[in-house]
C-alpha cells in the first residue's frame, strides 16, 4: 500500500490533562444524532426512505471523538467504524475491545457498520487489526475523558476511582457513563492521518485508488494492561446472528424502496462481444417490463422481480453480439503463462548474486515447479445491490462491499459526481472472500447506471451463472523454486520466482459494460510471504506479473483481484512444497526439519503443540507403504506452515488415496493457531474450522475453467466447492499469549491447508503433488506420470 | 397474468397475486416479505432458499407458486410457531419462543456470512423430523445427499452446522428450546 498523506493534520491529542468542555449536540450537528436516536426504515416504507438517506451527505469528521463512540444517557454506547463485519465475528471483536478499554459490558456496544454516511474512518474491511487499532485508542482516549468528568463530579482525584461496568467509583461515591453525559457528547479532538478513498490513475501499487487505508488514529493513549483484561479472552457471541437466525435481519438483497425497479443484466455472449443489437421484447407477455441499454451495458427492469427474470431470459436469447475468442483455454494455462515474456519482476526481496552463488556451490539442489489454477470467491449469494440516482445529482446505494468508501468513490467517479454527492449504505449479505476488498466488482455500477436512466431507484440481482462468469478472479500462478542444500541437509538458500496475471483490477463491471469512468488497474506483483525460516542464511523471492489474460478485450477478460490470503497463498504453496521436498531429500521428518530451520519461539511452540495434538510420530516421508497403483485405499500424513500478520499457523492433514480411482479423502485435519492475544477462543476456533474447510475446498476441487471466449465453470456443478460430507473429523489448537499484542485470526486459515494435503499424497504414493486440485482426473495424470 | 391464490405461510392464510408460474421464493420475499429465504443459485444447487412444504424440504427458487397452493409452506419465521404448536404454547408465547433449531443455531454460533443458514436450518427441520438423533454420519450424509443437491456454505461452517444440529436434537427430546 502507499504511504497515507495526512490530509487533516491536527494537533496531537493531549486528553489526559485538557479541561473537558461538553456541550449540545447541536452545535456538532444535530442529524448526526438524530440519524442514530431513529432508526432509518428502508425495507418497504414509503415515507422515510428518501428524506432519511438525503438528510447526511457526507461522512463524520473523524477528528471529533464523538464521530466515533458516543455514549448515551442510559448508558449505551454506539461505535461506529466505516469498516464491516465480513462473516468472520468482527463485530463481537470489535465490540470486546472498546468494552475492554471503557471498563463496560460488551452489550452495552452496538455499533454502526460500514455506512459512509455515519462512520468517520472508512479503511479494509478485512484490516481488522487496523481498525481495532484506531476503536481501541478511541475507547482508551474516552475512558481517560470519562475519568477526568467523574473526578470533577465525586470530587475525588483520578487515581482514586475504579469503573466496573461503566459505573466510576471513589470516595464512597459513583456515578455512571450515562449520567456524566447525560445528553451531551465528549468535545474532544483526536488526532489522525489518512484520507477517504478516491479513484487515483497514479496509484501505482495496481487497482487504481487511493486512501483505501481510510483514517488512522494516532498517539498512544494509556491502555489497559492485558491481566486486568475481562472481556477480552472471552467468547463473546457476535451480535448479529439471533435476527440471522429468525429471519428479522436485514440484508442488501431486502431493500425495497418505493417505486423501486427490478433489473436483471442480459450480460454479452462472450467476455468480449460487443452489442449488435438487443431484439424486441414482447410486451404482451411482459407488459411492464423495459429494455435499457448504455453500451454494451444491457437490461431489463420491471416493478416486478418475476417479470424481470424471464423477460432478461427473452431479451438474451434475441440479442447478438460480436464474436470475441481472446483466451487461450483452461487446459492451455500453464503453456500460455511459460510462454509470456515477463521482463522484470514487480517485486524482488533478497540478494540474487548471493544465493546464486550459494545454489551452485550446494553439494543439493532441489529444483520444482507449481502450479495453482484459476479459483474465485463463489459466494452462495451472488452479487446484488440497490441504486437511487437522484434529479439532484445524489445517489445513495445499498451495498454489501467490504470497502464502502472505496465504492463511494467509484460510483462518484462512474457517474461524474462528486463523492460528497454519494451515500453508501452497508448491510449484510453472503462473504466477499476479497472480492470487494478495494470498492470494486459488484452489482453497484449497474445499479447505479439504471437509477440514473431510470429516474427511479433500481435494484440489481446477479444470477449464480452471471457472478461465477462475470466477476472477478483469483489469477493463476505459475511458481519455479530452487533450495540449496549443505552437506548435512540444511536448506542454505532458496530461490522463488512467481509468475501471475493482473490480481487487483478494482473496477465495476457496470461501468466497464457501459463504457463510463472507471479506475485503472496496473498489472503487476508481490511478494506476499511473510519469512518464516530464519535459519535459511540466504533467500531471492521475485514476483513477476502481467495484465490479466484476456486483458486486451473492451471489458478486460478474465479480471484478476485479491482473494482470501492473496498472494501469500499461491506463495505459500510453493514454498511449504519446496520444505517438504528437501526434508525428503534430506531424509528428516518435515516437522523436525521444520524446527531446525527456525529460531522463532513462536513457530517452534505451535509446530510442537500442533503436533502432539494430531500424534504426529516422527519419520521421513514417504511412508515405507507409500504405491501409486491399485484399489485399496492408501494413506499419508503431511505439514504445512504459515506466518502472517503476526500470527502462527500449523496444518497437519491425514489423507486416504484410493490410486485406481484418483480419489483423495481427507480424513482428519488438525490446526494450529498462535495469533497473539486470543479475542474470542471460540470465534476464533469456529474461523479456523471453517478456514480449513475452504482450503480444503481449493486443494481438492476448485478450478475455473474456460475456453476462447469465456468462463465455463458457471454454477455449482461445474465450480465444484467442498460439501459437508467431504469434510474430515477437524481438530483445533490455540495458543494464545499476554505479550505479543494481536494477531490475524482467520485469513491465513484456509492458506495452511492445501501444502498440507499435498505433502501427505507425496507421503500416501510417493508422488509429489504440485499443481493443484487433487481432484480424481489430476491424481490419475499424477500417479500414472 | 397473475392470479389470486391463497397460501398458507408459517400457520396464516395469505391471498397474493401473483403468475402461478412464478417461483415461491419470490412471492415469499416480494409479496410477504419474508426474507429469511434467500435467493442463491436460482437452479436447486445450493439450497440458501429452502422452506418447508407440508413439512418436507422443497428449493423455493424453483418450486412454482402454484405447487405450493393447498400446502403448508414454513419459512424460518415460521419455525417458533412450529415448536408452539408441538408444546401447546400459546400464541403470546410465541413471540418469545425460538424453535430448539433456531436456538442451537445461536448457541453453537453457526453463520458466519449467515447467507446460508436459512436453508442449513430448513434442513436441519427436515432431517430432525425423520431421525430425531441423527449420527454425524447421518448429518453428513442429509446435508450432502438429499436431493436435489447438497446444502452448500461457502464460510465453510459445516462442523458448527453438524454441532447445533446434535444439540437441537437434544434440545428437542428433552422438550426444551
Amino acid at each position: 500500500m502507499p504511504a497515507q498523506e495526512p490530509i487533516v493534520p491536527t494537533e496531537p491529542a493531549t486528553p489526559f490533562t485538557a479541561t473537558l468542555t461538553r456541550r449540545g449536540f447541536v452545535k456538532m450537528g444535530g442529524a448526526l444524532f438524530v440519524s442514530i436516536a431513529v432508526p432509518i426504515e428502508i425495507f418497504g416504507s414509503t415515507a422515510t426512505a428518501n428524506a432519511a438517506a438525503s438528510e447526511s451527505r457526507t461522512s463524520l469528521d473523524p477528528t471529533q471523538l464523538a464521530s466515533w463512540l458516543e455514549i448515551r444517557s442510559e448508558n449505551s454506547i454506539v461505535a461506529r467504524t466505516g469498516r464491516t463485519e465480513t462473516g468472520t465475528g468482527m463485530s463481537a471483536y470489535y465490540a470486546q475491545v472498546i468494552a475492554e478499554e471503557l471498563s463496560v459490558r460488551p452489550e452495552a456496544i452496538s455499533l454502526i457498520l460500514g455506512d459512509t454516511d455515519r462512520t468517520p474512518d472508512g479503511g479494509y474491511s478485512a484490516g481488522f487489526l487496523y481498525g481495532m487499532a484506531n476503536v481501541r485508542k478511541v475507547a482508551a482516549l474516552t475512558y481517560q475523558a470519562l475519568l477526568g468528568l467523574a473526578a470533577t463530579q465525586l470530587g475525588v482525584p483520578v487515581s482514586a476511582l475504579s469503573v466496573t461496568d461503566g459505573i466510576v467509583s471513589g470516595g464512597g461515591k459513583s456515578i455512571s457513563y450515562g449520567q456524566l453525559v447525560q445528553t451531551q457528547q465528549l468535545d474532544l479532538k483526536i488526532s489522525v492521518t489518512g484520507k477517504y478513498a478516491t479513484v487515483d490513475p497514479s496509484v501505482p501499487d495496481g487497482n487504481g485508488l487511493a486512501g483505501l487505508d481510510g483514517f488512522s488514529v494516532t498517539g498512544d493513549p494509556p491502555m489497559k494492561p492485558v491481566s486486568q483484561y475481562k472481556v477480552i479472552g472471552t467468547s463473546y457471541p457476535v451480535p448479529g446472528i439471533p435476527d440471522k437466525v429468525t429471519g428479522k435481519a436485514r440484508w442488501s438483497c431486502d431493500v425495497a424502496l418505493p417505486g423501486m425497479l427490478h433489473a436483471r443484466m442480459v450480460r454479452p455472449s462472450t467476455l468480449g462481444s460487443t452489442l449488435i443489437s438487443v431484439g424486441a421484447l414482447d410486451k404482451t407477455k411482459f407488459p411492464t417490463a423495459e429494455v435499457l441499454r448504455k453500451g454494451n451495458l444491457v437490461a431489463v427492469v420491471s416493478p416486478n422481480e418475476w417479470e424481470a427474470v424471464t423477460a432478461a431470459q427473452s431479451v438474451a436469447g434475441t440479442a447478438k453480439w460480436t464474436d470475441w475468442s481472446g483466451l487461450p483455454g483452461s487446459e492451455n494455462l500453464e503453456k500460455t503463462l511459460r510462454a509470456h515474456e515477463w521482463g522484470a519482476p514487480s517485486q524482488s526481496k533478497g540478494n540474487a548474486d548471493e544465493v546464486a552463488a550459494a545454489l551452485a556451490s550446494a553439494p543439493k539442489t532441489i529444483s520444482a515447479t507449481y502450479e495453482l489454477p484459476y479459483v474465485r470467491h463463489a459466494p452462495i449469494g451472488p452479487f446484488v445491490a440497490v441504486a437511487d440516482v437522484r434529479s439532484d445529482g445524489s445517489v445513495t446505494v445499498w451495498t454489501h462491499s467490504a470497502q464502502s468508501q472505496g465504492l463511494r468513490a467509484q460510483i462518484a467517479n462512474t457517474l461524474s459526481v462528486p463523492a460528497e454527492k454519494v451515500v453508501v449504505r452497508w448491510l449484510d449479505h453472503s462473504g466477499q472472500y476479497g472480492r470487494t476488498t478495494f470498492g470494486g466488482d459488484g452489482a453497484e455500477a449497474d445499479a447505479a447506471i439504471l437509477s440514473q436512466l431510470t429516474g427511479k431507484p433500481v435494484r440489481v440481482q446477479w444470477t449464480l451463472q452471471e457472478d461465477l462468469a462475470w466477476s472477478s478472479v483469483s489469477p493463476a500462478y505459475l511458481l519455479d523454486m530452487k533450495a540449496g542444500l549443505d552437506a548435512n541437509g540444511r536448506v542454505i538458500a532458496v530461490h522463488s520466482a512467481s509468475y501471475t496475471p493482473h490480481q487487483s483490477d478494482a473496477r465495476l463491471l457496470g461501468a466497464i459494460l457501459a463504457g463510463m469512468p472507471c479506475s485503472t488497474p496496473r498489472p503487476g506483483s508481490w511478494v506476499a510471504t511473510e519469512w518464516p525460516y530464519d535459519k535459511i542464511p540466504r533467500r531471492l523471492e521475485q514476483a513477476y506479473g502481467m495484465p490479466s489474460l484476456g486483458a486486451e478485450s473492451a471489458y478486460g477478460g478474465l479480471r484478476g483481484n485479491i482473494m482470501r490470503t492473496p498472494g501469500q497463498r499461491q506463495q505459500n504453496f510453493a514454498l511449504e512444497g519446496l520444505l517438504n521436498e528437501a526434508a525428503a531429500a534430506a531424509g528428516v521428518d518435515p516437522i523436525q526439519f521444520r524446527l531446525e530451520h527456525t529460531t522463532d519461539q513462536r513457530l517452534i511452540d505451535i509446530l510442537n503443540a500442533t503436533a502432539k495434538a494430531a500424534g504426529w510420530e516422527s519419520r521421513t516421508a514417504p511412508h515405507h507403504e507409500a504405491r501409486k497403483t491399485g484399489t485399496a485405499p492408501v494413506t499419508g500424513r503431511g505439514v504445512s506452515i504459515i506466518v502472517r500478520s503476526n500470527a502462527y499457523w500449523v496444518g497437519i492433514a491425514e489423507i486416504a488415496v484410493v490410486p485406481a480411482t484418483g480419489k483423495v479423502q481427507v480424513t482428519k485435519f488438525t490446526i494450529g493457531a498462535d495469533c497473539g492475544k486470543v479475542i474470542n477462543p471460540r470465534q476464533l476456533g469456529l474461523c479456523m474450522k471453517s478456514g480449513v474447510v475452504m482450503g480444503l475446498s481449493e486443494a481438492l476441487k476448485e478450478e475455473v475453467s474456460f475456453d476462447k471466449s469465456k468462463v465455463t465453470s458457471t454454477n455449482w456443478s461445474s465450480y465444484k466447492i467442498l460439501t459437508m460430507e467431504e469434510m474430515p473429523d477437524l481438530k483445533i489448537v490455540q495458543i494464545s499469549r499476554d505479550d505479543k499484542g494481536f494477531g490475524g485470526g482467520s485469513e491465513a486459515a484456509n492458506a495452511v491447508v492445501p501444502p498440507a494435503v499435498a505433502a501427505a499424497f507425496f507421503d500416501a504414493t510417493g508422488v509429489h503433488a504440485r499443481t493443484l486440485p487433487l481432484n480424481p482426473a489430476r491424481v490419475m495424470v499424477l500417479l500414472k506420470g | 397474468m397473475p392470479d389470486e391464490v391463497t397460501l398458507s405461510v408459517n400457520g396464516a392464510q395469505h391471498v397474493v397475486s401473483a403468475a402461478p408460474d412464478t417461483p415461491l421464493l419470490y412471492v415469499l420475499r416480494n409479496e410477504l416479505k419474508l426474507t429469511g429465504p434467500r435467493l442463491g443459485c436460482g437452479m436447486a444447487q445450493c439450497g440458501a432458499c429452502a422452506v418447508l412444504l407440508d413439512g418436507e424440504e422443497v428449493r423455493a427458487c424453483v418450486a412454482p407458486l402454484s405447487y405450493a397452493v393447498g400446502k403448508r409452506v414454513t419459512t424460518i419465521e415460521g419455525l417458533p410457531g412450529v415448536w408452539a404448536e408441538q408444546r401447546g404454547l400459546s400464541p403470546e408465547d410465541v413471540a418469545k419462543t425460538l424453535h430448539p433449531v433456531q436456538q442451537a443455531w445461536i448457541d453453537e454460533q453457526v453463520p458466519q456470512c449467515g447467507y446460508c443458514q436459512s436453508g442449513m436450518m430448513i434442513a436441519a427441520m427436515g432431517l430432525l423430523a425423520k431421525n430425531k438423533n441423527p449420527t454425524v454420519a447421518e448429518i453428513k450424509d442429509a446435508f450432502t445427499n438429499t436431493p436435489p443437491s447438497p446444502h452448500l456454505c461457502r464460510c465453510g461452517t459445516y462442523a458448527a452446522i453438524i454441532d447445533a444440529v446434535q444439540r437441537a436434537a437434544k434440545s428437542m427430546q428433552a422438550g426444551k428450546a
